[in-house]
């Protein structure tokens, strides 16, 4: 019983970690004119907003947005790019993992 | 007249914490703007329902002919050029509303003003440069056309959420006034939805803008 119960946890326990770090619950996307934080910031609260979106982050350096959606949900590439649109920038391209 | 602009300032102020130095935001989004500099002090509150238009309410005091514009301004983005690591952007601006002045002959005078210009700039993390010009038309009060080149250089790049430091240059040309050239150095400080200018022109008069995006 004990053994059972220890194999349950561990069970869990690998269960929530693949899915933190489920690949596709990630993208990255590569975006032209990303130039300040108002920028950053146009995209954070455009996309930020839709209801597939747990967060964004948004690297300025590197001109990419991380974007991490909700459990079992996700946006398609033609949405994200229209989304990005929509706050005033253009993609470069959308991966799933980061280059 | 003073005790008017005083009272736009502090309700700008009271209310900077509601609303969210581009004309032009994200959609839904709140811009307000403070300028201060040695010919004028204005306060301009707009809202984006698209990333390519603006319209808010505009408040200038022009000291040296001691006149006041309250207007409702639209700002225009024609054009956006992105580029990989640059951004460039051609805008229309415009504002239609009311001119008054207590000063001298146009005691109390009230009449219809309005304004349009163009402004267009190129910015990337290192360099920025932007030109504007505009027409003013304040009733019989005055008349005059302005044009502005701003430029300037960041020593360091930064990440989002960093503090940003620009050193600027605003060059002020107003052909109808008698010193027509206006240089006014200044630094400009940049963090998320802040952007603060403080400078001061060749004259020692002070340069103080913040702008502020929700």
């Amino acid at each position: 019983m004990k053994n059972l119960f220890l194999f349950l946890i561990l069970l869990a326990s690998f269960y929530k970690y693949s899915l933190a770090n489920d690949p596709s619950s990630t993208v990255y996307a590569h975006v032209n004119g990303l130039v300040c934080d108002f920028c950053a910031r146009a995209l954070e609260k455009t996309i930020g907003k839709n209801d597939a979106v747990k967060s964004i982050k948004v690297d300025l350096s590197d001109k990419i947005i991380t974007i991490n959606f909700n459990e079992n949900k996700k946006l398609e590439n033609s949405i994200i790019e229209q989304l990005i649109a929509d706050a005033g920038y253009s993609v470069i391209e959308i991966t799933s993992e980061k280059k | 007249m003073r005790k008017y602009f005083y009272l736009s300032f502090l309700v700008a102020l009271f209310y900077s914490d509601f609303v969210k130095s581009r004309p032009v935001s994200y959609p839904g989004g709140l811009t307000l703007m403070l300028m201060n500099n040695s010919m004028k002090n204005s306060l301009h509150a707009h809202y984006s329902p698209t990333a390519k238009a603006s319209f808010g309410y505009k408040f200038e005091y022009w000291r040296k002919n001691q006149f006041s514009l309250n207007l409702i301004q639209m700002n225009n983005l024609i054009k956006r050029w992105n580029k990989p690591d640059s951004q460039a952007n051609f805008y229309l601006k415009s504002g239609l509303g009311n001119a008054y002045s207590d000063k001298g002959r146009f005691d109390s005078k009230n009449g219809i003003a309005g304004f349009a210009g163009i402004s267009t700039d190129w910015e990337d993390q290192r360099y920025f440069i932007q030109y504007a010009n505009r027409y003013t038309y304040a009733a019989e009060i005055d008349k005059f056309y302005t044009q502005s080149l701003h430029f300037g250089i960041t020593p360091y790049i930064g990440d989002y959420g960093d503090i940003h430091t620009w050193l600027m240059m605003k060059i002020d040309h107003t052909p109808k006034f008698k010193k027509n050239f206006i240089f006014t150095p200044h630094f400009r400080f940049f963090k998320d939805v802040h952007l603060l200018e403080v400078g001061a022109n060749l004259s020692g008069k002070v340069m103080f803008n913040y702008i502020f995006r929700y």
